[in-house]
Formats: C-alpha cells, structure tokens, sequence
C-alpha cells in the first residue's frame, strides 16, 4: 500500500495522469481513507477546515500528568515556618545553592592555592604563604614521606574545610 | 667711627626693608592655621560618608581585587519612604544578584531557585565601613587625612584608618568629595602590604530613586528559611580566655554545619564593628599529620591547628597572629 502514498498525494496536486493508478487508488479502501486523510490535513493547513476545530489543548492533560507526579514523588513544600521539621531536608538542598552565590570566596579560597603559592617567594608574606601544603599542590615527595597522608584524606580534608567557610558565610549572613 | 654708623643704617635699612616681609609671611601663617581648622577632620569626612551610602540614591559599579583575581560587581542603593534598597549582581559569569529590603535579604542565582534570608545587617560592598562606629572605635583605630586623589574620574580624599594593636588590618578609605560616597577601599596588613582592594570604576548620584530597584521592592520576596536549630546539648561548649582588644563575642552555640550532615561542632563569632571571626571547635578525628593549616585569600584566613584531642578552626579577616592567640586562648567551660 506505501507505494500509493506518493501517488495519492500526486492525485491531489492534480498531478498523477496514471489511469491504472487512479483505478487501483479508487477499488482500494485503505487508498481512499488516506486520501481523504490528505485531504483534510492539506484543508487544515489551508485554514480551509469550515467550522472543524482541530486545535488541540493538551494543556489539562498535561497539568494532570504533572499533579498526579507530584503527589507521587512526594515533594515536601519548603520554608513553611509551621512545618520545621520537614524544612531540614529542602534546605540542605537550597543551601547547596546558596554557598555557591554567597561564598564565592570561600570556594576559592581551596582553588586558589597553586596563586598563592606562586606568591611565596615575597618574603613578607612567607610566613602565611608558605605553610599551606595541601590540595593538589602538596609536593609528591612529602607525601609518601608521610604514607599516613593519603589523597582521600586530603580530600576529605578539604571538604571539612569547605564545609567550614560555607558556614562562616552564612553565619555573617545571619549574625545579630 | 664713621664706618660704624655706615654699618649700623646699612642695618637698619635692611631691618626695615624686610620686616613687613617677615610681617607678612607671619600673617600667612595664622591663616594657614585658621584653614587648617575649618579643613573637616577625618572623623567628620567618615560621618559624612556614612550618612551619604546610607540616604542616597546611586549606582556603584566596582572591581573587587584579592590575590591576582578581579571580579566585577554592581550595587545599586535606594530610598524608598525611608527605607534602604540595595540590589547586587556579579557582572562576569553566572548570573548572581541578591535583593535587599525590608529586613530579608533574597539571592537569586541562574538555574536555582531564590530563597531569602532574615537579616537586619547591611551586606553590599562598603557596609562594614559604614556601619562602624568610628567615635567609639578610635580605642582601636587611629584616623588619618592621607590627601587627594582621584577615583572614578572623581576628586577624593584618602582617610588611613590605622589599626593601634598588630592584631587587626589596618585600612584605606576613598570619599568622593562631591558626595562623600566611598569610592575605593584597601586592606593592607602591618607591612603595607595591599591584601583586598575594593574600587568604584562608575559611580552615578541620581535624585530620585533607580525606577527599576523600586519596582523590585514591589515584587514579592522569594520564601525565607529558617536556619535549623542552633544549640545541640550534648556537646562541650569551649570558652576564649583572650580576645583581640575590641572583640567582643556576638555569639556562641553549638550547630551541625549546614550542608554537611556532620556531628555538631562548638562555634563562637567574635567582631570588633568591622570584622567577625568564627571559631570552630570540633574533636579530631583527621588522620593528617600536620599540626597547623593555613590558608588565605585576600584578607580573609582560615587557621587550622590540631591540639591534644581537639582540632580548632579560626575563619575571619585577621593577621595570622591574632588567629593563633586566639586559638591558644581555648579552654572548656565550667
């Protein structure tokens, strides 16, 4: 039947001078039905459909779809001072957020040793600066001179430090 | 004899030819004096810059500089019916901004959804300075004219403001003598050393409110959180027995860092009217070796120092000095 599809839509652009096609396209049932189909996507188009409404609003559908997912994932409400409990949880999230706007600084404080150490050759700021072996920039021979000191260590050394400036940040956002 | 008297109305010529020279140099003298008094001090140049970030409408655009990093920034400050909008964004990358009006302090971030914060204290660019007070301050710093300059195509003043201890920074301040605006603050350490400078590039006084921040303090404020509860019982509080003179403790609890779903840890804040530090004490359990860490970027430093069982956090815009004292000062409470 697919081989029709060409010709049908030729037949409508007045186009197909086939008889033998036109005849086939005429006894077959399911030629016609596409034709018509064709037809009225082409009337559509043409805004020529008189009267017959084809807009679709999938709106409510939608909405419905997406009600029903909330419930289902059971998205708790946030910062609804009645329900402190269930605020714990959002929070953690939304704060995760808000380090990173607040306390740009702070995350670059970790990020921007390897500048600080470039630094370090001026002698009046040697005795800050030249005591910060840690990150990436910790000098490899140290490093298995001490085999306590492993890469997860410092990894999770660094992220308790960062979880410190985080909340230094925030404690100056809501200090008295 | 004769030669004698010559000299002596030689003398007396001379005498007479320069006295109202010197007269008048004298003259000039007791003027300068009087300038010089009715020159404002630098404490009034303080008061003036204050009052004038707290009660004009202007838009700063300005360049933060710490360590070979430059971020770009726009503070926008209003008056509405008496009370203060600020409105900040960082002008390079993602976009930043935050909101603040009416007791609530709102960030919005690119991708995020915005949140508020309850806050009473002013948190744009030059609100430490303009929040100090500088008459009762004067026990710690000593304030200083340094001259003119100019800043932002605008004539300035510079005003010292030196710390009296080594435990604490001393700073810089740029006014805009046009409208007494700040226009240009430095950190600078003991050795003069320049740790953070923050410079206004742009600066525009407008008479009436920016028409676009007032519109934003119609908008309704995103949800405020709730910082959970502070003060866990079971752990052991720790007191300071120094502080930095000027310090003061503004508070002291006990709180589970936020983010981090960790054991909770002791914390104390200390300010002295321009800088808090926090203090963090927690038991060790880090398996590193090292007994101290330090970090710092601009002015701000992160000390970290293991001692006996305990491993202490001290985080704040301080030398380093007063950071160990501080540490050392550690004992538990009674």
């Amino acid at each position: 039947m697919k081989e029709y599809s060409q010709d049908i839509s030729t037949l409508i652009d007045n186009e197909l001078h086939d008889d033998m096609v036109i005849k086939h396209i005429l006894d077959d049932t399911e030629s016609q039905k596409q034709f018509s189909r064709y037809q009225l996507i082409g009337d559509v188009m043409r805004d020529e459909s008189e009267g017959l409404d084809l807009r679709i609003d999938i709106t409510n559908s939608v909405m419905a779809v997406i009600v029903n997912e909330t419930q289902d994932n059971k998205i708790v409400p946030v910062a609804t001072p009645e329900k402190v409990e269930s605020n714990v949880v959002p929070f953690m999230k939304r704060f995760g957020q808000y380090a990173i706007a607040a306390s740009v600084a702070g995350v670059v404080v970790v990020s921007s040793l390897m500048i600080n150490q470039n630094v370090a050759t001026d002698p009046s700021v040697t005795p800050v600066l030249n005591t910060v072996p840690f990150g990436g920039a910790a000098a490899p021979v140290s490093l298995q001179a001490k085999p306590v000191q492993t890469k997860s260590d410092i990894k999770e050394r660094n992220e308790h430090l960062e979880a410190l400036l985080k909340d230094h940040q925030l404690q100056l956002q809501v200090q008295p | 004899m004769k030669h004698r008297s010559f000299l002596v109305v030689l003398f007396s010529v001379i005498v007479f030819l320069v006295s109202p020279q010197l007269y008048a140099n004298q003259e000039e003298a007791t003027q300068q004096i009087i300038t010089k008094q009715v020159q404002p001090s630098a404490l009034t140049y303080l008061k003036k810059m204050q009052q004038a970030y707290k009660e004009l409408n202007y838009e700063l655009l300005y360049l933060n500089t710490a360590q070979n990093q430059i971020e770009p920034k726009q503070l926008i400050h209003g008056v509405l019916d008496g009370q203060r909008i600020a409105y900040f964004c960082y002008l390079n990358g993602g976009i930043r901004e935050s909101l603040q009006f009416d007791g609530k302090i709102s960030y919005y971030q690119q991708g995020n959804q915005a949140y508020s914060l309850v806050t009473n204290r002013d948190h744009s660019v030059f609100a430490n300075i303009a929040n100090f007070n500088f008459e009762s301050g004067n026990k710690n710093y000593e304030y200083l004219i340094l001259g003119k300059s100019r800043i932002a195509g605008k004539r300035s003043i510079a005003i010292r403001m030196t710390s009296k201890d080594m435990y604490r920074y001393s700073y810089i301040i740029w006014l805009d003598l046009g409208s007494y605006l700040p226009l240009r603050l430095e950190t600078i350490n003991k050795s003069n050393l320049i740790l953070e400078q923050t410079m206004v590039v742009s600066l525009n006084v407008t008479e009436s409110i920016n028409p676009w921040i007032k519109r934003m303090s119609d908008q309704k404020a995103p949800d405020v959180l709730h910082l959970p509860q502070t003060t866990v019982k079971d752990v052991a509080p720790w007191e300071l027995t120094w502080l930095p003179p000027g310090f003061k403790i503004i508070k002291d609890d006990q709180h589970k860092l936020m983010l981090h779903d960790t054991d909770p840890i002791s914390y104390i804040m200390i300010n002295d009217g321009i800088v808090s530090v926090s203090v963090y004490i927690s038991t060790k359990k880090s398996t590193l070796t090292q007994q101290q860490n330090i970090i710092q970027r601009g002015g701000t430093l992160l000390y970290t120092k293991q001692q006996e069982n305990i491993e202490v956090n001290v985080i704040g815009e301080i030398p380093l000095l007063t950071a160990e004292k501080i540490a050392a000062s550690i004992k538990a409470a009674k």
